[in-house]
């Protein structure tokens, strides 16, 4: 369990990262490159920003322990793009520090920003210094979209690589998955007018259009109202048989509490914004009870051992769990570090322009999150949608995401 | 103000004039040769976007410092400009093309493109239009949201422009067709120089390097800035202040209040709206996120610091608070750390000061409004002492001195005032019951009355404070239906039995307010000081040293005081130079000695005779008999809202009605036995 | 569900999300009644208060919606619950008068309001940095009784949000109309310099307004609490902007007013949510708190021609 004060740990842990680098096992002759890490460590997404950022802490840590490549030490830099002046992430502020990356030659390469937000404005200034970025968790498709390539990458080349798969493919799956797995007929849409989320309601949609799910209505709701009353009663008035939520935990979990006791027999899904520990803490049992929720990665289940392995020493070092973006932060400082590795092994000179190429080329076969490797916008190759169902089950910790969420299957591809 | 008082004793001999000159160039050179000597470019993106706060903190001090209207939605007209620049160069509205694009397509507002399917219209607004249109259309916002709130008090503005604060981005983030919502706009276009051929040059695109930006950032904040301290010391902005300190003098004394709150909100608005053009272009993204109430409220912090109605004030809060959140608290998180490392402090370690931005928001709000209202540079300038000689001047007792500067009254014959069958209401409550009143042009009319006979709101009446029924002609012109301003402008000028004079600004500034209707100046004149707007502001400062010069040295070496600190004597003649100012043609004096000495009562009836005499028509409050007995032609008398009494002042004096409204009826007996045990002795 | 049910469904929601703002709303008036000044921090002593509550409930081993009360437990436990999230939520606004507003009193123009936005960035940056950002799961131990009308339902905690909002608003009437420091408080809001001369302890009553409004928000934030059974740290914005506009669409500075037009905004949010969509909802309510104050610039019930000169 995250408590408050393991919490602060974590943030101490991501804090000390500021300056941070490993000296334990490095060798006085290494060679230090940089990466740069870009949260909203300021503001509204704090806490969330601090559990991403420690994968990507523990996978440079670990890197940098075992000498995984020889020679190399990797230094990570905190880039924080939440402002007070925002109140939470500001784009202009990544901007700002996407110019700062730039303009340093040190930096190989960097990960982040956690929001699409930040990541329009930094993808066409990290463009013209050929840096690479990839980003845990911004998910709207424009940003690699190559009908944006003029604004997003001027200089032509994939410089915005994303280790999580857009808002394009995991609404349609849980379409899919709603309309053929559980077999519902009809379906009310809310989103919580965030770009995620209403990204991701929209392409679910859409299609409900082509699969015939007869969509009975699509509103928006405002994350910062208490009562959702109101939406509910009018779809309980309407006989939905599903509802599905675009949108993250911040809305989601007011709804949740309130569908659970206005709509207790509705079909509930969402996708990966409400995959998470929030949902069980925020929302509660019996709440939470009966959500599916999607997630852009393929599921390993509990067994797997490397899994295991990973929420371990993860829990050792920051004393608490993991949660989806974590791990695909954590993929993603991975798939830098084996970059640097090859290059290194081929005996490759190491910088931007080499690993930006270097991870338009990488294979992870086997990855925490499956295989990984980037189509020419950038985009991950594997689009694979889990799905997972909050199961109670009353024997295990209550607000740990690996026994409360059930993995359910694949949701089909469209 | 101690370290640049330090900093200026070695240009001592330095007019101050000369040495702000010198160093706002050097400031200016500072920040425009700082690019050449930093290799990072995040730098100067910072400061990039530190001018852009600040150019929002110099609308806002508009808003919020000069004219008193509390803002809390400002970030609404950012967004909108930000918003009109990006929709206009984004591909987010595509019309289907047709012919009749074409004429725009020539002069490049817009372009025809093909994304598959049929030909559309994607709009390409050049950056440099976009600066003075998108300030115009934020500027009709203004106007927009500021009209349905100007009626409202101070407080519930407040709320209301919050509300609007919040409308704004809801809007954006739900007019998906034109905004692409939540996601924000993609491809707004960064601007670009054009080609100019003869001269060989190819064009230059500002694309992402903060450079360009920076300079034209800088150039956006001289801009604001020079506007600023234009519109400050003008007509205009003198109107803004009197509103801000005394909203019923202000309109008393000529300002037409629904217009120059509109233009307040107006012209803040358009400077919002000129940075949301800039700012959105070196974004390149627009989101609604961009602009919700933190960004309003921090602007309120920025003016806070610097010193509401302080130019300079509010881009020094502006810089410093960018400053604490991009530098010193970072900074400062490090150190801190770096002691918790040596002392093996894992609290230290764990500090993170960033974290606690919003936290020293609070506070420095809090410790500014507690210990420092006025801010770090108060707007208003330090007193520049008397010397010497002016403070030992004999202060004479007397008339007018250089009565020849002021243009002599011609009263003209007939009556200058007819009021007939006035009544006032308030509630239940008749103020004033079917008051008739005439007042000859050239003469020196008295009114009279205990407290409470509706003396002064008879004054209100006149000048438009108060609905009245009735009808008040002067000069053969109705008044009643007119507001305040107009009243003035039809040569009523008045003063008031509390003293409303602006407090905060100096004795010339209030006697200049006074020639508002009078003068014409208007935004453009204001900023770009035209020849005709120079010669009639020198007229105005001409003509206030004038009126001042007629007390002699009793105000004259105080011009440039605040009225706040001058004696009781002096607020009451610096009111009367105010009324003198707007050149009425019937000055209305609310008790005008109250509170003086009798020297100075003297003194002050000697001038008003003085007035009446120079062909000024006077009508007069006043409780004390010597003054009216002294000055007043005719004397009315008014009790419980009703005239008593009317004739000379001897007349009035044994009038027994006037001694039993004054003295009570008991008095009235005890002075009626007298009577007749005088005339007993005298026939006895 | 029938047309009927659910219009009366929406009107039970409407009217629960009316409760909740008017009693958020009397704090503001009451303040505003007796100082005339905007109090934003309000907005955030009602979050602080919710925080509290949830405190004390979890002492007493409330967590998470799993323990259930009925009977003299429930009772004894939402009433020490009130007592001592309305005494900490009091005292901050006592506090909050004491040390910060009293130096401002005599001080005209707006530092008054601004400050109180400052006290409002601290007091949520104590909750963000001392608690976190997250929602957190607030107890709730009513058990989930219902009446139902057709498809239409009405819940216990439904029935509970009117009654105590009705309680603590006669509580407040009486309160101000008939008892000694009550009349104080009146005397004070119609001339503060009178009053003082009448022997009214001016000071002494401004503290107390504070006390009881900043009371009235706790009990605001513990009733949010078991309603929404969720506490976050931004939850005073919204509500309190909600809240206070109802406060100045029936009348700031009047009692009834504040009840009314908080039941307003409750109302024309469930309606615009079933008609138009939530998202609008804002939109809605300040376009027409500036049609009713452009038209009637008091408010519904206030006080005509405010005019401070």
């Amino acid at each position: 369990m995250i408590s408050r004060r393991s919490a602060f740990k974590a943030a101490a842990g991501i804090a000390a990262a500021g300056t941070f680098a490993v000296t334990e096992g490095a060798q006085a002759a290494d060679k230090t490159v940089k990466v740069a890490m870009n949260l909203s460590l300021t503001g509204a997404d704090s806490e969330s920003a601090i559990r991403v950022g420690n994968g990507a802490i523990l996978a440079f840590e670990d890197a940098n322990k075992y000498g995984e490549v020889p020679g190399i030490k990797f230094d990570l830099v905190k880039f924080d793009d939440g402002t007070a002046t925002a109140g939470q992430y500001d784009p202009a502020q990544a901007a700002t520090n996407a110019r700062k990356m730039v303009s340093d030659k040190g930096f190989i390469a960097a990960l982040g920003p956690q929001m699409s937000g930040a990541g329009k404005a930094m993808s066409p200034i990290l463009s013209e210094g050929n840096l690479a970025i990839i980003t845990p968790s911004s998910t709207n498709p424009d940003i690699t979209d190559p009908k944006f390539a003029a604004q997003y990458r001027p200089k032509g080349k994939a410089v915005y690589f994303r280790t999580v798969t857009t808002d394009a493919y995991q609404g349609p799956n849980m379409a899919n998955f709603l309309a053929k797995t559980v077999g519902i007929k009809s379906v009310y849409i809310l989103d919580d007018s965030g770009a995620y989320g209403v990204g991701i309601a929209d392409s679910f949609q859409k299609r409900c259009g082509e699969l015939g799910l007869n969509v009975l209505g699509r509103d928006r709701l405002d994350p910062k109202a208490a009562d959702y009353s109101a939406v509910l009663t009018k779809i309980k008035s309407l006989n939905a048989d599903g509802l599905y939520y675009g949108g993250v935990a911040q809305a989601g979990v007011k709804l949740a509490k309130q569908v659970a006791e206005i709509l207790p027999k509705i079909v509930r899904a969402g996708g990966d914004g409400i995959y998470g520990v929030e949902l069980l803490k925020g929302a509660g049992f019996p709440a939470a009870d009966g959500w599916y929720a999607s997630n852009a990665s393929p599921h390993k289940d509990d067994g797997d051992k490397k899994m295991k392995e990973f929420s371990d020493r993860f829990n050792a070092r920051f004393k608490g769990s993991p949660d989806d973006y974590t791990l695909t932060m954590y993929v993603a400082a991975r798939a830098i570090i084996e970059t640097v590795k090859v290059l290194q092994a081929g005996g490759k000179p190491i910088n931007r322009d080499t690993v930006r190429d270097g991870l338009q080329a990488i294979r992870m076969a086997n990855s925490l999150i499956g295989p990984v490797e980037f189509d020419e916008n950038g985009d991950l190759k594997n689009k694979v949608i889990s799905v997972f169902q909050v199961k109670k089950d009353a024997s295990k910790p209550l607000d740990n995401m690996d026994d409360q969420f059930a993995y359910i299957g694949v949701a089909p591809m469209s | 103000m101690a370290v640049t008082d330090i900093l200026a004793r070695p240009f001592a001999s330095w007019s101050q004039q000369k040495r702000q000159g010198w160093a706002t160039i050097l400031v200016a050179v500072a920040f425009a040769i700082y690019p050449f000597l930093t290799d990072d470019d995040s730098n100067i993106d910072t400061i990039a976007n530190a001018m852009s706060y600040a150019t929002l903190a110099l609308g806002l001090n508009i808003v919020v410092g000069f004219a008193g209207l509390l803002d809390l939605g400002y970030a609404a007209f950012f967004a909108i400009g930000a918003y009109y620049y990006g929709i206009f160069t984004a591909y987010q509205v595509m019309p289907p093309w047709s012919s009749g694009w074409e004429p725009l397509a020539a002069v490049g507002l817009v372009e025809k493109i093909n994304q598959g399917g049929g030909d559309l219209v994607h709009f390409t607004l050049s950056f440099w239009l976009a600066l003075p249109t998108g300030a115009l259309v934020a500027g009709l916002f203004g106007v927009l949201f500021g009209a349905p709130t100007l009626r409202l008090r101070g407080d519930y503005l407040a709320i209301v422009t919050l509300g609007f604060g919040e409308i704004v981005p809801i809007v954006a983030r739900n007019a998906d067709s034109i905004t692409n919502g939540a996601a924000g706009l993609n491809g707004v276009k960064g601007p670009a120089l054009p080609a100019i051929k003869a001269l060989g040059f190819e064009g230059y695109s500002f694309g992402v390097n903060a450079t360009p930006y920076y300079y034209v950032g800088m150039v956006l904040v001289a801009i604001l800035i020079f506007s600023s301290i234009r519109l400050r010391d003008s007509r205009i902005g003198r109107a803004w202040m009197a509103i801000r300190e005394d909203e019923t003098a202000a309109s008393a004394m000529g300002i037409n209040l629904r217009n120059f709150k509109l233009l307040a909100f107006a012209i803040g608005a358009s400077f919002s709206g000129f940075t949301g053009v800039y700012f959105v272009s070196k974004l390149q993204v627009a989101t609604p996120e961009m602009f919700n109430f933190s960004v309003s409220s921090m602007l309120i912090v920025m003016v806070v610091l610097g010193g509401m109605g302080s130019v300079w004030g509010v881009v020094v809060g502006a810089a410093l608070l960018q400053l604490l959140q991009t530098w010193i608290l970072p900074r400062s998180t490090d150190v801190i750390r770096a002691i918790g490392e040596s002392v093996g402090s894992d609290f230290l370690m764990a500090a993170d000061l960033v974290q606690w931005t919003q936290m020293f928001f609070g506070i420095i709000i809090v410790v500014m409004m507690l210990f420092r209202r006025e801010g770090l540079i108060p707007a208003t300038r330090a007193q520049p002492k008397l010397d010497l000689e002016e403070q030992q001047a004999d202060v004479k007792r007397g008339g007018f001195v250089n009565v020849d500067r002021i243009e002599k009254w011609n009263p003209g014959t007939g009556n200058a005032l007819e009021i007939k069958d006035v009544t006032v209401r308030f509630g239940g409550l008749v103020a004033l019951n079917k008051v008739s009143l005439t007042i000859p042009a050239g003469g020196v009319i008295a009114v009279i009355g205990p407290n409470g006979s509706g003396k002064s709101t008879l004054f209100n009446a006149i000048t438009g404070l108060v609905p009245s029924e009735g009808s008040i002609k002067f000069e053969g012109h109705e008044l009643i239906g007119l507001r305040p301003d107009e009243v003035l402008a039809a040569g009523v000028a008045r003063t008031f039995q509390n003293i409303r004079l602006f407090p905060k600004l100096t004795v010339l500034e209030n006697v200049l307010i006074g020639q508002h209707c009078r003068l014409k100046t208007l935004p453009f004149g204001a900023i770009f000081r035209p020849p005709a707007a120079r010669a009639e502001e020198q007229g105005a400062l001409r003509k206030a040293l004038d009126i001042l010069g007629l007390f002699g040295n009793r105000l004259s070496p105080r011009a440039n005081h605040t009225v706040a600190g001058l004696s009781y004597a002096n607020r009451r003649r610096v009111e009367i130079s105010r009324a003198l100012a707007s050149r009425p043609r019937i000055l209305l004096l609310d008790e005008p000695t109250a509170g003086m000495n009798p020297n100075e009562t003297l003194e002050l009836a000697e001038q008003i005779g003085e007035l009446n005499a120079m062909g000024l028509t006077i009508l007069i409050i006043e409780h004390k008999l010597d003054v009216v007995t002294r000055l007043a032609n005719r004397v009315t008398v008014l009790d419980h809202g009703d005239v008593i009494a009317e004739g000379t002042a001897d007349e009035v004096q044994r009038n027994e009605e006037v001694l039993t409204a004054y003295l009570g009826r008991a008095h009235r007996a005890k002075i009626e036995a007298q009577d007749a045990a005088a005339k007993e002795n005298a026939n006895g | 569900m029938t047309t009927g049910e659910l219009f009366l469904q929406q009107l039970i929601n409407g009217l629960n999300l009316g409760a909740m703002y008017s009693l958020l709303a009397l704090g503001f008036t009451l303040v505003y009644g007796i100082m005339e000044l905007i109090n934003f921090s309000h907005f955030n002593v009602f979050m602080v208060g919710a925080f509290i509550a949830l405190g004390v409930l979890r002492l007493m081993g409330l967590d998470g919606q799993i323990v259930i009360l009925t009977g003299l437990p429930l009772v004894v436990v939402i009433l020490v619950a009130f007592v001592v999230t309305m005494f900490s939520t009091g005292m901050i606004g006592v506090g909050i008068e004491r040390l910060l507003l009293r130096p401002l009193r005599a001080v005209t123009g707006p530092a008054a309001m601004i400050l109180t936005i400052g006290v409002s960035y601290i007091l949520f940056n104590i909750i963000l940095i001392g608690v976190g950002g997250d929602t957190r799961n607030f107890a709730n131990p009513l058990p989930s009784v219902s009446w139902h009308f057709g498809e239409a339902t009405l819940r216990l905690r439904d029935v509970l949000i009117w009654g105590i909002t009705i309680v603590l608003m006669l509580g407040l009437t009486y309160f101000v109309q008939f008892t000694k420091l009550g009349k104080g408080m009146r005397a004070t809001a119609q001339d503060p310099e009178a009053a003082r001369m009448m022997g009214v302890e001016v000071d002494n009553v401004v503290g107390l307004s504070f006390f009881i409004g900043s009371a009235l928000a706790g009990a605001s934030g513990l009733i949010f609490g078991l309603y929404y059974n969720y506490a976050k740290v931004d939850m005073g914005f919204s509500a309190g902007l909600r809240a206070f506009t109802a406060a100045v669409l029936g009348g700031i500075g009047n009692v009834p007013g504040a009840m009314l037009g908080g039941v307003l905004i409750g109302l024309i949010e469930a309606g615009s949510s079933q008609l138009i969509g939530q998202a609008w909802a804002d939109v809605i309510i300040f376009s027409i708190l500036v049609i009713v104050l452009v038209f009637r610039p008091a408010g519904l019930l206030g006080r005509q021609a405010p005019n401070k000169s």
